[in-house]
């Protein structure tokens, strides 16, 4: 991608991710606006929306991406994966609560030393830790860890100081002393992780997307034994707390990825015209899950497709057809694609729904927070403020793996106190007043300002 | 005074040009270095104009020529930046402790599988000794990793087995452990492709020698010290000079697999996985080359220095 840009040989279309890279394009004027075929064609104005499509635009007030799963309704996976078997045998004690949660663990460690109590995932990258944050506090996204920055009023202050974060951090270290947390947290691997899973070797995990080892651990748990599996549960929250108010996870309404043209391409329109169908009804559709007549036929009043059995039963056929097109959606619709799966998974009965989507509709779904606002607050790498942030990282980084280490809560004060002092010595304040003006102007934005 | 400047003058030029009627004389074998000279030049002389984004605040944009020139300001950032001791220090330390454990290992392996009489047996230890050589280190981590980690993790096992831990250690995420973890794998992967080079010098040695030893009633400790090592101290000391040249390599990719979590932070950042994260990761090119810069700089001195103290016994490389 640098070879590309510095010998100036790009392709039509760039399909990568939303920030820094986009906007150096942009400054080098080396990409198509994309305003004047906007109102030209019907989909992405209307599927995306405004809101999305305004914090799309770059500093010159044009638009210049096309967003990929942009969505208007919340979705994410992030949550707490239970082993059932385990649980059920312990008498299914409620598992509401931190106490809860913290006593659950502690009798899972006494009656089977072999279980790993609670596996947070990859703990380096946040992952379950993360999800634990949610808990200590009503309305407390995870992208106040991603942003190392926590609002106070209408300003973005220090992450160390927050007494969410302390507080979780301290849970966090309890669990981890007294071994009930997977000891590995800090170094294992995806693989490692996945071998726990599909073996039922921890109570209980929790992380950005648990439902990707757990509906695979569910499947080959349920070949031993059609009683065991994995369930998801409600995030547990501190007591006294309201638990319709706790958050597991963050999306935003941006989606994931985006694709840009750039001004090699000799006909920017009819490629623009190209993806506007492509994220249109028809063109998900046929994206997704391929021509008409095969795992679907015909569309029903709302204009959603009508699954054929191929799709309920044929599972070999369908992920056949599916598999190949997953990296062909450059501008998937999420609210579409989405809403038909649901209809379609809302019909069958209990024992056939997709594990995923039971749960993405029960639990996750309803409990992501929507983070639009927190969006592109991160500085170029190369300018002060970029520099800045490079330094917190690490610091971050090294404080709460240090913390969660920590022989005592008080400990993990002090680690924390310190990594505040030496985030503020590498300028930490200055790149808060950075974010903050960007979330300001998100807030505009969005117009919930 | 005079006189001998100009004796000393002539001397040289006289050699020089002996030099260069040899060179001609010998023509035709001298063209077949020409391509190697070629393939140096142009991939490893002509790409070095790319350092001098070292000195600029280099833009892919607009280019190496429109980059505006910013001197020494990459360099003073580093040595200024809050990580510069640390990665120093860590840096020397590791590559010190590699340098004294990792060079002298394959040495010891070479002397003692050229003891070892049954041709068969030392053919087999050779060849297993080396294959890890070929393993990436992705591969070599993963071992690693699995052998070491707290959960179903084979050393954690053998030890709470023999009853010498009741709970099984983190190893790999404490800081003290860190560094003999580094050095360990290294000296597993490369010790016995290392030692092949030392096998070869100690196969040249003349059998004469070790006879006459044997006349005189040396044991076969004796004939290593007495023959053996003094034999192969050419090629030891040449490779001591390389080695001293690569000091501040402390390791690149054992060291970004194995030191992932992030409580290891102040044993294991080294110049070369700085460069990696802060520059390369941040696309901060000009950054990365001026940290590239300062430790091609430093290791060039080191080598220059190891050859003059080489030269005194006569095996330097130059």
């Amino acid at each position: 991608m640098n070879t590309m840009i510095a010998s100036k040989e790009l392709p039509d279309v760039i399909w990568g991710d939303r920030g820094a890279d986009v906007e150096r394009l942009r400054a080098a004027g080396m990409l198509v606006p994309l305003d004047d075929y906007l109102d030209k064609y019907p989909n992405l104005k209307k599927w995306a929306g405004d809101s999305t499509l305004n914090m799309l635009r770059s500093s010159d007030g044009k638009l210049y991406q096309i967003p990929n799963w942009y969505t208007s309704q919340p979705a994410g996976n992030a949550g707490y994966l239970l082993n059932k078997k385990i649980y059920e045998e312990l008498g299914k004690p409620k598992l509401e609560t931190t106490d809860d949660f913290y006593n659950y663990l502690k009798s899972v460690k006494a009656k089977y030393p072999n279980i790993i109590p609670f596996d947070p995932d990859l703990a380096k990258d946040g992952q379950g830790l993360d999800v634990l944050y949610g808990a200590f506090g009503e309305n407390h996204p995870q992208s106040y860890l991603s942003e190392r920055a926590v609002p106070n009023g209408d300003k973005l202050t220090s992450i160390f100081l927050d007494p969410v974060f302390r507080e979780s951090t301290q849970f966090a270290s309890k669990l981890f002393r007294e071994k009930l947390m997977a000891q590995d947290a800090f170094t294992q691997t995806t693989d490692q992780l996945k071998e726990k899973a599909n073996n039922g070797r921890f109570a209980v995990a929790a992380g950005s997307s648990p439902t990707e080892y757990g509906s695979k651990g569910d499947a080959e748990l349920k070949k031993k034994d059609p009683t065991a599996g994995y369930e998801m549960i409600w995030p547990i929250h501190k007591e006294g707390l309201d638990k319709n108010k706790i958050y597991a996870g963050v999306y935003n309404q941006l989606g994931w990825n985006v694709s840009v043209i750039t001004k090699s391409a000799k006909d920017p329109e009819k490629i623009f015209a190209f993806m506007d169908w492509l994220t249109g009804p028809e063109g998900s559709r046929a994206i997704m899950w391929g021509p008409e007549g095969v795992l679907w036929k015909g569309l029903d009043e709302e204009g959603y497709p009508k699954f054929t059995s191929t799709y309920s039963d044929d599972h070999e056929r369908t992920s056949k057809m599916m598999d190949p097109m997953v990296n062909l959606q450059f501008d998937g619709n999420t609210a579409y694609i989405d809403k038909a799966k649901m209809k379609f998974e809302s019909q069958l009965p209990a024992e056939k729904q997709n594990w995923e989507t039971r749960y993405q509709s029960s639990i996750t779904w309803k409990t992501v927070y929507n983070a639009t606002e927190f969006v592109n607050l991160r500085p170029a790498p190369e300018s002060e403020e970029g520099i800045i942030a490079q330094n917190v990282e690490t610091i971050y980084l090294e404080a709460r793996a240090k913390a969660v280490y920590a022989k005592s809560d008080e400990e993990v004060l002090s680690i924390l106190d310190k990594a505040d002092q030496d985030a503020k010595a590498v300028g930490y304040d200055k790149l808060l007043e950075y974010k903050t003006k960007k979330w300001q102007e998100n807030l505009v934005k969005i117009g919930s300002k | 005074m005079t006189q001998l400047a100009t004796n000393k003058t002539i001397k040289h030029v006289k050699k020089k040009r002996g030099v260069f009627q040899r060179l001609i004389k010998q023509w035709d074998i001298q063209l077949m270095v020409i391509p190697a000279l070629l393939l140096i030049f142009v991939f490893s002389y002509v790409p070095m104009y790319g350092l001098l984004i070292a000195f600029q605040d280099y833009n892919i944009f607009t280019g190496f020529l429109d980059s505006p020139w910013v001197g020494f300001k990459h360099f003073s950032m580093f040595f200024h930046s809050p990580e510069f001791w640390t990665v120093i220090n860590n840096t020397i330390i590791i590559s010190l402790l590699k340098f004294c454990i990792g060079f002298p290992a394959p040495i010891i392996l070479a002397l003692m599988l050229n003891e070892v009489k049954n041709l068969f047996f030392k053919r087999i230890i050779q060849t297993v000794s080396y294959l890890p050589h070929f393993l990436s280190w992705v591969i070599v981590a993963g071992f690693a990793m699995s052998i070491l980690s707290t959960d179903n993790g084979s050393l954690n096992i053998l030890l709470q087995k023999l009853h010498l831990i009741t709970e099984p250690i983190g190893f790999l995420g404490k800081a003290e452990y860190f560094w003999s973890i580094i050095v360990t794998s290294t000296v597993w992967k490369e010790i016995g492709f290392g030692s092949i080079v030392y096998l070869a010098a100690i196969a040249g040695v003349d059998p004469s020698l070790y006879e006459a030893a044997e006349m005189d009633g040396a044991g076969r400790i004796k004939k290593i010290f007495l023959i053996t090592i003094p034999s192969i101290l050419p090629v030891i000391s040449i490779f001591m000079i390389l080695a001293i040249g690569n000091l501040l390599s402390a390791g690149f990719e054992d060291i970004l697999l194995l030191g992932t979590n992030p409580v290891l932070t102040q044993v294991s950042s080294v110049i070369d996985t700085y460069v990696y994260r802060v520059g390369i990761n941040n696309q901060r090119f000009s950054y990365a080359a001026a940290v590239g810069l300062f430790k091609a700089v430093i290791s060039v001195g080191l080598l220059t220095f190891a050859n003059m103290f080489a030269r005194r016994s006569g095996n330097s490389l130059w």
